[in-house]
């Protein structure tokens, strides 16, 4: 793979460019930002291994963290290194609509927003594979949790691919692809396994605010390189400037095909069933926060981010109209986010950009791991140990989860080894995603929306609709071409067919392979006798009922800022304050409380949950039990504000 | 030569995008209400509702100015 980059980018006519790329690797100023990021990066995830004291800490982070803080990591986590490579390239030859997957996901967020977050939030559900326990059986689950289990695996192994392949051109033939990938698996799987979630979203934090800001550092210098936004805008053809591609002409790259991959599929399966975005938003410290993270990314981050990591194919391709010797047209758009990097930056921040496409690899595979831990400790290792009735304590879960994230990160090592085999990275990940991802996709949206759909409706989903999608890929043309939108099967350039058809409106038949199957199957077969309340979204207030213990207080309060006391006489995860407190609070005997430092840019670090317990009549102060002071982490002298949540 | 793109280029995709996306908003809108999870007599409820409704404007409208602007500037 490193020899054939190499040679892509010697045959793209950019030669000095690419040069200069191996050049700047060899630089000491390189090496010290790179280096220096890896050890900042170490760092934070060695000092956040203090505030681990549990799974519920090591997975969900304490369910503690304000909503910025969770869209910042969002941000890192959906930006993987492949991005930059891969939209840089796409719009290198595709133009602006390169990007269009980036602005496309906000047609489920009703679904979202009042559906499955708070299902998941209020029914602490730790897992994906778990809610299928609870809503189907423990057949179902140990189904997801196979196929979870293997996709997530599959995509570290592409995120450290990838990786190793943006850093090879720079490194040189003094290091191998294996030796490469070996590095960055080591380091980010060290802040992850003694880290957990709470690395790994302040990491992310940092590497969030690194990705966007590289990003836009290098539009600005594309533009100024152009002499301003206006000339840059002149030098591109009417086409290329179109936000959305061709309707159905280019079998490579089109539009209907990319709605219904990206738009549908892609976005039900970002929203819904990625494990790490899930445990991501079980972190936030209510669901409303939740909502507002899942809001503010995609209303305002993904635009931003769709700039970050697209721009360098726009000022590509500008600079390739200009001046045809400094970007070549036959370069290879995978090469084009390196090559423009290299021209426009000094050796310094050229070594600044490498660390932020480390960073977008680590925000990803940090997410990923921390993901795989949860299934594994969650959906394997406690179920096996419940049939053998064997009981562990929460320590010894920690334990297990902290090997689980090593065993993960040497697993993904492998799976990157496997893929480098394939001649085409990308090829093999859209097929190995588009197959694994649709019945998963099914089956949590019918689960969540459609009381009738049961366990045998969902068996359906996972089993018959694998093998129509298998079916799909075999006789693409009897079962595709009848609703590929007119996207043609044949290379327009030479009229022969294609080897891999329909690569994007496949995804259309496989989500219709999966419902279908699962609709066909369920309204055949009888009704499950199950109590599904709390696991539907007709039943949320069920949910906010089970989880509270009593019934909910939404009358509006305000929070209340105080001083606060340790008291070891009260019960476990109880608070007390004065009757005057409690009445602006609105708040009454047994109502969940937030308790959080006053300094909101802590972000929630020094927080906890947790009810209320009564009255003193010691004025302006809060008594926290003892459980309440350890798991906040509460610093002697400092100010906390009260909330009442309900 | 720059070649003006035709209907089929430019704005077939973006009817198609907030049509038939549209339907899948307007769904996900109807069952949310239908099924009691967003409950109108709660404030935050009525707040998630209108941002909701915001963002498929915003979307709408970002992508309908990109259109414009590569047709027209």
């Amino acid at each position: 793979m490193l020899s054939l980059l190499m040679q892509h980018v010697a045959q793209s006519g950019s030669d000095a460019a690419a040069a200069a790329a191996a050049d700047a690797g060899s630089s000491p100023i390189f090496w010290f930002i790179v280096l220096g990021y890896f050890a900042v990066v170490l760092g934070f995830g060695s000092y956040f291994a203090r505030f681990n004291k549990s799974t519920s800490d090591f997975f969900f982070g304490g369910r503690r963290f304000s909503w910025w803080l969770i869209t910042m990591s969002i941000v890192a986590t959906g930006v993987g290194s492949h991005s930059f490579l891969k939209y840089s390239g796409k719009s290198f030859e595709h133009g602006f609509s390169g990007s269009m997957a980036y602005m496309n996901d906000w047609f489920f967020m009703p679904l979202f927003i009042f559906g499955w977050l708070p299902i998941i939030y209020y029914m602490k559900v730790r897992s994906i594979p778990e809610y299928f326990e609870r809503r189907f059986n423990a057949k179902v689950r140990a189904l997801a949790t196979g196929v979870l289990l293997m996709y997530m695996l599959g995509y570290v192994g592409i995120g450290l691919l990838t990786m190793a392949k943006t850093l090879g051109p720079i490194l040189g033939d003094s290091w191998s692809l294996m030796e490469i990938i070996w590095v960055v698996a080591v380091v980010a799987g060290v802040y992850i396994t003694f880290g957990g979630q709470t690395a790994v979203i302040f990491t992310d934090l940092l590497q969030g605010f690194i990705l966007l800001f590289a990003g836009i550092l290098l539009f600005v210098l594309g533009l100024n390189w152009f002499g301003g936004f206006d000339a840059f805008w002149n030098t591109l053809p009417t086409e290329f400037k179109l936000p959305l591609s061709n309707f159905n002409d280019d079998p490579g790259f089109n539009f209907v095909g990319i709605f219904w991959q990206d738009a549908v599929a892609g976005s039900i399966g970002f929203l819904f069933m990625n494990q790490g975005l899930v445990m991501r938003f079980l972190a936030c410290r209510s669901v409303d926060h939740g909502r507002k993270a899942a809001a503010f990314n995609i209303l305002f981050a993904l635009p931003i981010s769709a700039i970050a990591v697209s721009c360098a194919g726009w000022i590509g391709y500008g600079m390739m109209t200009q001046d045809p010797t400094l970007v070549s047209p036959d370069t290879d758009p995978d090469t084009v986010f390196v090559i423009v990097t290299r021209i426009l930056t000094t050796k310094a921040g050229f070594g600044f950009f490498v660390a932020a496409v480390t960073a977008a690899l680590m925000s990803t595979v940090d997410t990923l791991i921390n993901a795989i831990s949860a299934v594994f400790v969650n959906d394997v290792y406690e179920p096996i140990s419940k049939l053998r009735g064997i009981q562990h304590d929460d320590k010894h879960h920690l334990k297990v989860a902290m090997i689980a994230s090593a065993g993960a990160t040497v697993i993904g090592v492998g799976a990157a080894w496997s893929f480098s085999l394939f001649d085409n990275l990308y090829e093999a990940h859209g097929f190995f995603h588009s197959t694994f991802t649709p019945p998963l996709v099914a089956c949590i949206f019918m689960g969540i929306f459609w009381r009738r759909f049961n366990t045998k409706g969902a068996m359906a989903t996972f089993l018959a609709g694998t093998v129509m999608i298998i079916l799909g890929r075999l006789l693409p043309h009897e079962l595709i071409g009848p609703i590929a939108h007119g996207v043609p099967s044949i290379d327009p350039e030479t009229g022969e067919a294609l080897s891999t058809p329909f690569k994007y409106i496949g995804a259309l038949y496989n989500l219709m392979a999966c419902f279908g199957s699962g609709i066909v199957v369920t309204l055949l077969t009888a009704k499950d006798n199950k109590d599904l309340e709390g696991l539907t979204m007709f039943s949320l207030t069920a949910a906010r009922r089970m989880f509270k213990g009593s019934e909910p207080n939404d009358r509006v309060g305000f929070p209340q800022t105080v001083t606060y006391e340790l008291d070891t006489s009260l019960p476990i995860g109880a608070i007390r304050m004065d009757r005057e407190a409690m009445n602006h609070l609105a708040a009454e005997q047994g109502d969940l409380a937030y308790v959080c430092d006053k300094r909101k840019w802590l972000g929630g670090l020094r927080s906890a949950h947790a009810h209320f317990d009564g009255v003193h009549s010691s004025g302006e102060t809060v008594l926290l039990s003892q459980d309440i002071y350890d798991n906040g982490h509460f610093l002697p002298g400092k100010l906390l504000v009260v909330e009442k949540e309900f | 030569m720059d070649e003006f793109p035709d209907f089929d280029r430019s704005w077939l995709p973006y009817i198609y995008l907030y049509g038939v996306g549209g339907i899948f908003f307007l769904g996900g809108m109807l069952l949310v209400f239908k099924s009691g999870a967003c409950d109108w007599a709660r404030a935050s409820h009525r707040r998630w509702a209108k941002v909701l409704i915001f963002g498929y404007f915003w979307y709408a409208a970002i992508h309908g100015v990109l259109i414009y602007s590569a047709l027209n500037i």
